[in-house]
């Protein structure tokens, strides 16, 4: 079942990445484009087979100890330093429910 | 809107608990070395990892699979060996890399079990319709039903896939070996709550709402955030619905803060957020078997909150229900101050965030030596320790119980108490349940700085218990010792308190008060029985508080027949 | 007697140094004169770090002066992909989005490069967040193929792969997340290796896929890659990458060691597939001839999986890149969208307009891909399919050391040839599931091309942490073309840049 504009722009929303109406006609077509392309994947969907998360199969329980690394931490400079908008020693946001019309 | 009691009459509440706690006494954080903040500076605890910075990988902290290994096994969890960490996105600040690392369908710990003991005017929360028969039925409904279960992300994980052996042991519950309440004479009872399961993750950032009403969001011109906390090693316990009443709900988090206490791993404190709750609750009619649509309700921040807030949405409920509403699927936050809750926003659709396994993260697959290291560490917990409390030292139940769920106090009680039984370790029981407890909450000290040792309370017990002083002395005494740091005895002698108990030279005290008070002598005799009281005061002041009160009082009326 | 630095390998500048020929200044110098004179029309870099290059010459060279031992890697000029973090660098992933950003912190990779002696040239171009196989997808511009300008230098890691076919540098680092090594490697003329996942330490460059990224070096030679390769993992797995693991081995010792009574596997699926060109076909077979010429038997194989390889590729990658992108939301970094009144307004402009066109492709695609109800679907069947494509080579292994195989199915194409996005992915065929496997792969160059007079390669690829021994069948077919007379010879740079600056006085 092909995707709707409607249902790419609702992606687009989730995804947080605003496309402009042209943008959205070509990211419909290049959804449906890649979504078939993905097809035949779909017949791999059989029991009895585990799905592979990790690439190294016996890579399990890999754990640090609850020691503190100074060396990494980051002084306020550079934490702060690609930051756009600061306030003081914090990374400042605009209004989080603001209206939301402009979107 | 009705009282409580009444609503529950006609409604059952079905309540589940969100209970997320931090592990506060590590080091560092859940995925990096970074240090576990407390009242930092803002943004001093951060690096490339809790930043999200591009390029940084996680690595997770032992101690703290550890920790929830023992947090498991200490509420009779089983405990999943394989499990994996998942990512949970949402985009929101507070969330460096916007998704969140934590567990999938399979939690470390899944399927445990407290039971509450629920005593005095609590009990009366649950009405009587609602023990025996009835209630197996409405335990296995409340399960059976996912929808109501918890949050959308349970939900999406509850319809994620078997392939990863998961489902099968989510929805497996077996309700029907469940023992469900049975009202005592008394009028207590033991409810047994299930736990769904505890995960790990991490916790979020920080934010300070700049411009909005009591700093809320609603209104705010802008916000900051402050990283320090993000990545600090949190666990989520998620129980099943099987909570009834507010004052259920209130044990459990009572219960479950001693158990994380005496383990160790963190501080609990809900005052400052490092133990906090979130409950689901619906209602349906009595007897009825699907559930109604829940409410989650959030700024549960301390025990009378956590009740007063659930009741009131309990109570809210019912209104709506009862007049013909609808309840909305909803978050609330409740306003202790105008004691009422408030929405906070509606959820419409549930919640996709897109969990997937995290590729940055090995599976687990925990051995049995880890399992068994964990097990072996794990002090004795709270109600093993209240039954012995109980039966070594006969004291009574309530004040073992309040003593054995603070890992401190505990030990302190059992130095103090070391080689006594009956009544002398009541009295050191009592001395810690109300004079020192009573000392720490006035005076803001913990009980480590405070400097008060078990043998200055144990002598102090010595000589209550020998009636060398009375209650009120003691209570005078102990707070001299602990400003002074004085012995007891030195201070009795010191003060010359000691209590008189010789009848012999009471009785002269008693005579010369019966002289000086003829009025109140004959209205005793005229079966006023309540000037008793005034007449042993009178003994009290004239023998400037030294005399036996007990004492005088037999003698007053030996005196007075 | 004056020398051109891009005449020398890496082995032989480290030798050279430690030796006192000529020092790590002069070196670095020269490096910075052949960056200088061939820029301008290969454009390779995104950002040359003359100071950082220089301070670290001069580190090395009182390292000498003081009698201090010398990294095994001593002067040799690196480029570095400009995904990988090193400080008093900025990092841009290529991209408007992370433009000016300043590393605050260095990659594990880089940081062992550097400790080996390596001298840091710059960054290189590359794909906008390595989603490209041409680097024309770059904010900032394209990369031109050393040896046709008009050509792409193929991609993501294409300024890496392009800096060594040019002889601005001897080494350069790139990462792999289906072909971003091996492919630029093939179509510019190097060697290129895409180690083991988990060989290499991630920590430190920007993620794609974390399940499908590896980092790994281009040189000219198959030596200088084993040199790198040991200076990669020589200290042991890397505590801040859970995923990386302990491989340390001796690159060198068995470089040279005869393949003879050896099997090497050919996938007869594999050599007749749709798009192979008839000259890389003649040129894998000619690494076939010279394997089997130096002993090595040449067995047939099966891969029967691999035609899932593609869809499960961009189904896995794309579900891991929006999860890994997710976090550049202008916030503590990146473009930050001026003048917005709200917090999601400011996010979505700040990624729309941050993002190039392929990363929003890619990120929207994974965000489909993993929304409720599609992830089942898609989501599994790619694992599902992993699984078998990882059991196929693990049979196929069980009957062969090695396996050879086109690394591209053609040579460099012309920027903006291909259009279309989805015809792109397919050019990703022989690489992209050795990502999915985990395996290791390299790219060994094979002259020109009878057709396009363009460079042709072959790749060959191995077990799981046998990196080692891959290398050594590199080197027998490096070894094997020394004397040919036809086309490039091995280790040489492409002739339009050759000896165009770079004298090492």
């Amino acid at each position: 079942m092909a995707l709707s504009r409607e249902d790419v722009r609702g992606i687009a929303d989730y995804a947080r990445i605003a496309l402009a109406d042209d943008e959205l006609t070509e990211m419909t077509d290049y959804l449906n484009d890649a979504v078939q392309m993905l097809e035949p994947v779909l017949a791999y969907d059989v029991p009895d087979i585990e799905p592979t998360f990790h690439p190294i199969g016996d890579l399990a329980n890999v754990m640090r100890s609850d020691e503190e690394e100074a060396a990494r931490s980051l002084d306020l400079p550079h934490a702060l330093g690609n930051a756009a908008s600061v306030s003081e020693r914090y990374f400042r946001v605009p209004s989080i429910l603001g209206e939301e019309g402009d979107r | 809107m009705k009282e409580l009691a009444e609503v529950l009459k006609d409604w059952e509440a079905v309540i589940g608990l969100e209970i997320h706690t931090e592990l506060t006494a590590l080091d560092t954080k859940m995925f990096c070395g970074c240090k576990l903040s407390h009242d930092d500076e803002p943004n001093a605890n951060v690096c490339p990892v809790c930043l999200g910075l591009p390029g940084a990988l996680p690595v997770p902290n032992k101690r703290a699979i550890e920790s929830i290994v023992k947090a498991g096994i200490a509420t009779n969890c089983q405990i999943q060996k394989r499990s994996m960490f998942y990512r949970k996105h949402y985009f929101y600040p507070d969330m460096a890399k916007n998704f969140q690392t934590t567990q999938g369908p399979v939690a470390f710990a899944m399927h445990g079990r407290l039971d509450l003991e629920v005593t005095g005017r609590g009990a009366a929360e649950r009405p009587a319709c609602a023990f025996g028969a009835a209630e197996a039925e409405s335990l296995a409904s409340a399960s059976a039903n996912a929808e109501g279960l918890s949050t959308a992300m349970n939900k999406q994980m509850a319809e994620g896939r078997a392939a990863v052996g998961a489902l099968s042991a989510m929805s497996g519950y077996d309700t029907a070996g469940l023992a469900v309440p049975e009202l005592h004479e008394d009028g207590s009872y033991t409810v047994p709550i299930r736990i769904l399961r505890i995960h790990m993750e991490e916790d979020a950032a920080k934010m300070v709402h700049v411009g909005g009403e009591e700093g809320r969001i609603g209104g705010a011109a802008e916000s900051l955030v402050d990283y320090n906390r993000c990545g600090t090693p949190l666990i989520e316990l998620v129980t099943e619905p099987d909570l009834r009443t507010p004052e259920e709900a209130r044990l459990f988090m009572e219960k479950l803060r001693r158990i994380f206490l005496t383990l160790g791993i963190s501080d609990c404190s809900m005052e400052h957020g490092s133990m906090r709750c979130d409950g689901n609750v619906s209602l349906r009619r009595r007897g009825e078997t699907s559930l109604g649509t829940k409410t989650e309700l959030k700024n549960l921040n301390s025990f009378k909150a956590l009740h007063d807030g659930l009741a009131y949405e309990i109570c809210r409920q019912a209104e709506v229900l009862e007049e013909g509403g609808t309840i909305y699927q909803e978050t609330r936050h409740w306003e202790p101050s105008r004691k009422r809750t408030q929405v906070m926003r509606v959820k419409e659709t549930a919640d996709d965030y897109r969990l997937f396994p995290d590729p940055d993260l090995a599976p687990f697959d925990l051995t049995d030596e880890f399992i068994e290291r964990c097990r072996a560490e794990i002090p004795e917990l709270p109600d093993a320790k209240r039954d012995r409390f109980e039966a070594d030292f006969g004291i009574k139940r309530a004040d073992a119980e309040q003593l054995a769920g603070d890992p401190d106090m505990a030990a302190f009680f059992e130095r103090a108490a070391a080689g006594r039984s009956g009544k002398e370790a009541q009295t050191v029981a009592n001395l810690i349940v109300n004079e020192l407890t009573g000392f720490l909450k006035a005076s803001g000290a913990d009980l480590a700085a405070s400097g008060i040792a078990p043998a200055q309370v144990a002598s102090l017990a010595r000589l209550l218990a020998s009636d060398a002083i009375s209650s009120n002395q003691a209570h005078e005494v102990f707070g001299a010792m602990a400003e002074t740091g004085e012995d007891p005895e030195a201070i009795v002698d010191a003060r010359g308190m000691r209590q008189v108990s010789d009848a012999g030279a009471l009785q002269p005290i008693v005579d010369e008060v019966l002289a000086n008070c003829p009025d109140q002598a004959q209205q005793y005799r005229d079966g006023n029985q309540k000037v008793i009281g005034f007449l042993v005061g009178q003994c009290m002041k004239a023998s400037r508080g030294t005399g036996n009160p007990k004492l005088f009082n037999e003698l007053l009326r030996a005196s007075l027949s | 007697m004056a020398a051109f630095l891009d005449s020398l390998t890496a082995s032989r500048i480290a030798a050279g140094v430690s030796a006192g020929d000529f020092t790590a200044r002069e070196v670095a110098e020269a490096s910075l004169a052949a960056i200088a004179a061939r820029e301008p029309q290969v454009q390779a870099f995104l950002q040359v770090t003359s100071e950082l290059a220089l301070a670290a010459a001069d580190a090395v060279d009182s390292a000498r002066a003081a009698g201090a031992p010398l990294g095994p890697l001593a002067g040799v000029p690196l480029a570095i992909k400009d995904n990988m973090n090193l400080i008093g660098t900025r990092t841009t992933c290529a991209s408007r989005m992370l433009e000016g950003y300043e590393s605050p912190y260095t990659a594990t990779c880089v940081q062992r490069m550097l400790d080996a002696g390596c001298i840091p040239m710059g960054k290189a171009n590359m794909d906008e967040f390595a989603f490209g196989s041409s680097t024309d997808s770059s904010a900032f511009h394209p990369t031109n193929n050393p040896w046709d300008l008009e050509r792409v230098p193929g991609g993501s890691s294409g300024g890496s792969a392009a800096a060594v076919a040019a002889g601005e540098v001897a080494l350069s680092l790139g990462s792999d997340t289906g072909g971003s090594i091996r492919q630029p490697a093939a179509l510019c003329g190097v060697v290129g290796m895409k180690p083991t996942y988990g060989a290499v330490s991630r920590y430190g460059v920007v993620a794609f896929g974390s399940s499908l990224d590896q980092v790994g070096p281009f040189g000219r030679t198959v030596e200088d890659v084993a040199l790198a390769m040991q200076a990669l993992t020589a200290a042991g797995r890397d505590p801040q990458d859970g995923t990386s693991r302990d491989c340390a081995q001796d690159f060198l010792a068995h470089l040279d060691d005869p393949v003879e009574g050896r099997r090497v596997g050919i996938v007869p699926a594999l050599m007749e597939a749709e798009g192979l060109t008839p000259e890389v076909r003649a040129a894998v077979e000619s690494a076939a001839r010279t394997l089997a010429d130096q002993g090595a038997e040449l067995v047939e194989v099966d891969l029967p999986h691999l035609d899932a390889a593609i869809a499960a590729y961009y189904v896995i990658g794309p579900a891991e890149a929006f999860s890994n992108l997710a976090r550049f939301d202008g916030i503590r970094y990146g473009y930050q969208e001026p003048g917005c009144s709200n917090l999601a307004a400011q996010s979505a402009k700040s990624r729309a307009h941050g993002f190039g066109a392929e990363a929003k492709r890619r990120q929207m695609l994974g965000a489909y891909l993993l929304s409720s109800g599609v992830y089942d679907t898609y989501y599994y069947a790619a694992q599902k399919a992993r699984t078998l494509i990882t059991a196929d080579y693990a049979s196929a292994y069980e009957k062969v050391d090695a396996i050879l195989m086109p690394a591209c199915p053609r040579t460099a194409f012309k920027h903006g040839e291909i259009s279309d996005p989805t015809q792109m992915y397919l050019s990703d065929l022989y690489t992209i599931s050795i990502n999915i496997a985990g395996n290791g792969g390299v790219s060994v160059p094979l002259g020109l091309g009878a057709d396009s007079g363009l460079p042709v390669a072959a790749q060959l690829v191995g077990p799981a942490f046998a990196d080692r021994d891959l290398l050594t069948f590199a080197r027998a077919v490096e070894r094997g073309r020394e004397d040919e007379v036809a086309g490039a010879a091995a280790g040489a740079v492409a002739p339009a840049f050759a000896g165009k600056g770079g004298e090492l006085a």
